[in-house]
């Protein structure tokens, strides 16, 4: 490729570069970073399910019942102060299919890092949907309590 | 008007000046320091994972978890930020290399850091512009042919990135896209994201007035996909920074309603997108006055 003309070689480039785009986002979902389709916030209307935390007392009874946002039980959590994406927990979460031994181990590394939990924390699974009022409808469940003891799963998702 | 691609996007028959030199290495600098930048952002990180939800990319063939659990992911950044250092400097022999392989390191650091689920798209932008500089560096014996072509190969995918996404939009929801409805759900989505985020929500002026008003989430979310949709002008010079500033205010659109900024997207684009060189050479002429 020595003596070709530059603009011969870019365009040869950009088109060897496209190539290889179009085949490795058709044959990985529409990612291959840095290539990638760019599907984010492409399905309109799609119900969502993201994910938040919240710092529980101690106390042996735990409620997995479904809430909505402004009945949450406990005080409000950050995962951010805490060094965790909340986009990881949210996909941690609702992409888990089976809540084994494993999963439940990797989502208190990833709250406490690695240290033993010194609080109870329930993590809650956020779904929204539009209904036909054209109303967003948000319901938070809870799905695993992490404690200094031993955690909890709620008994609808355990394995 | 010129529209004859090559010229607009690379211009290597061009007479070069002092101004587009300076433009040219500091986008070099700041391709360079994001790498950095995301390379130790990315291991840090790495360092709380312990499991694979969902692999990405190079993590669907090559089983990632040798990552996780050690401190790869910081000596990785080390080595990737070595390698940025020696590309940005343009060592004789390493130089000529450096680049590339900077780029291969972060496509693995991404992914060990990314195995979660997540699939971000804020630094897509400058792994493109890494890969132009690799290529520039490996293919042009000439620096200057290297840098303008690296440059080029920027605004090229810069468009195709954001014009993709506004086809992504057509393809997978149609013509009904900007429907405000879609934009209300979005906002909701987000305003969790911010409660398990900080603790607390407080939705912001522009979110009310979309919350408040359809036509008003709708007309955002359409304007939103034409700005996307016309992106690829941005090949273009005549139309350069009137499109590079449409997508800073469609990046400023999302800030506002959906609370995501992509920043080193928005630098990325601050400084590809406005006539920096031009204005560099009147100050230079000025001074020389």
């Amino acid at each position: 490729m020595k003596d070709v003309d530059p603009n011969k070689k870019s365009k040869m480039l950009v088109m060897a570069v496209m190539c290889v785009y179009v085949l490795t986002v058709a044959t990985n979902l529409g990612e291959f970073w840095p290539f990638s389709i760019y599907p984010m916030f492409s399905q309109g209307g799609k119900s969502w399910t993201r994910s938040l935390v919240r710092e529980m007392p101690s106390s042996d009874s735990v409620s997995w019942d479904a809430t909505s946002l402004e009945n949450l039980p406990g005080t409000p959590f950050s995962v951010k102060a805490n060094g965790v994406d909340p986009i990881d927990l949210a996909n941690l979460v609702s992409k888990t299919v089976t809540w084994d031994s494993i999963r439940v181990a990797a989502l208190e590394k990833m709250m406490f890092g690695g240290a033993v939990p010194d609080r109870n924390l329930m993590i809650f699974k956020v779904q929204g949907r539009l209904t036909d009022q054209d109303d967003v409808e948000v319901s938070a469940t809870p799905f695993v309590l992490i404690s200094p003891g031993r955690d909890q799963i709620n008994p609808s998702i355990v394995p | 008007m010129n529209l004859h691609l090559s010229d607009n996007l690379f211009g290597f028959d061009l007479p070069d000046s002092a101004g587009q030199r300076i433009f040219r290495k500091v986008f070099e600098l700041f391709i360079a320091v994001s790498t950095c930048y995301l390379a130790w952002k990315w291991g840090m990180y790495t360092l709380r994972i312990s499991d694979v939800v969902l692999p990405l990319g190079v993590a669907r063939y090559v089983d990632i978890s040798f990552m996780h659990g050690n401190a790869l992911p910081l000596w990785n950044a080390a080595f990737i930020s070595i390698f940025a250092v020696f590309g940005f400097a343009g060592f004789r022999g390493i130089g000529r290399w450096a680049y590339a392989v900077a780029f291969v390191l972060l496509v693995f650091q991404y992914a060990a850091r990314f195995s979660l689920g997540e699939i971000p798209h804020s630094s897509n932008l400058v792994g493109m512009g890494l890969l132009g500089y690799a290529l520039g560096r490996i293919f042009f014996d000439q620096p200057l042919h290297g840098s303008r072509f690296s440059v080029g190969f920027s605004y090229v995918f810069v468009g195709l990135s954001y014009t993709f996404a506004a086809w992504s939009k057509l393809i997978a929801t149609g013509l009904l896209w900007p429907d405000g409805r879609h934009l209300w759900m979005w906002i909701n989505e987000k305003a969790v994201d911010e409660i398990a985020r900080s603790g607390f929500v407080h939705l912001n002026y522009v979110q009310e007035w979309a919350l408040g008003s359809m036509v008003l989430a709708t007309l955002f979310l359409l304007v939103g996909l034409l700005t996307e949709f016309f992106a690829f002008f941005i090949w273009f010079k005549r139309f350069r920074t009137a499109t590079a500033l449409a997508i800073i205010g469609l990046h400023m659109g999302i800030w506002m309603t959906m609370d995501i900024l992509f920043t080193l997207s928005v630098w990325e684009l601050t400084i590809l997108g406005l006539p920096w060189a031009v204005w560099i050479d009147y100050f230079i002429d000025k001074k020389l006055d």
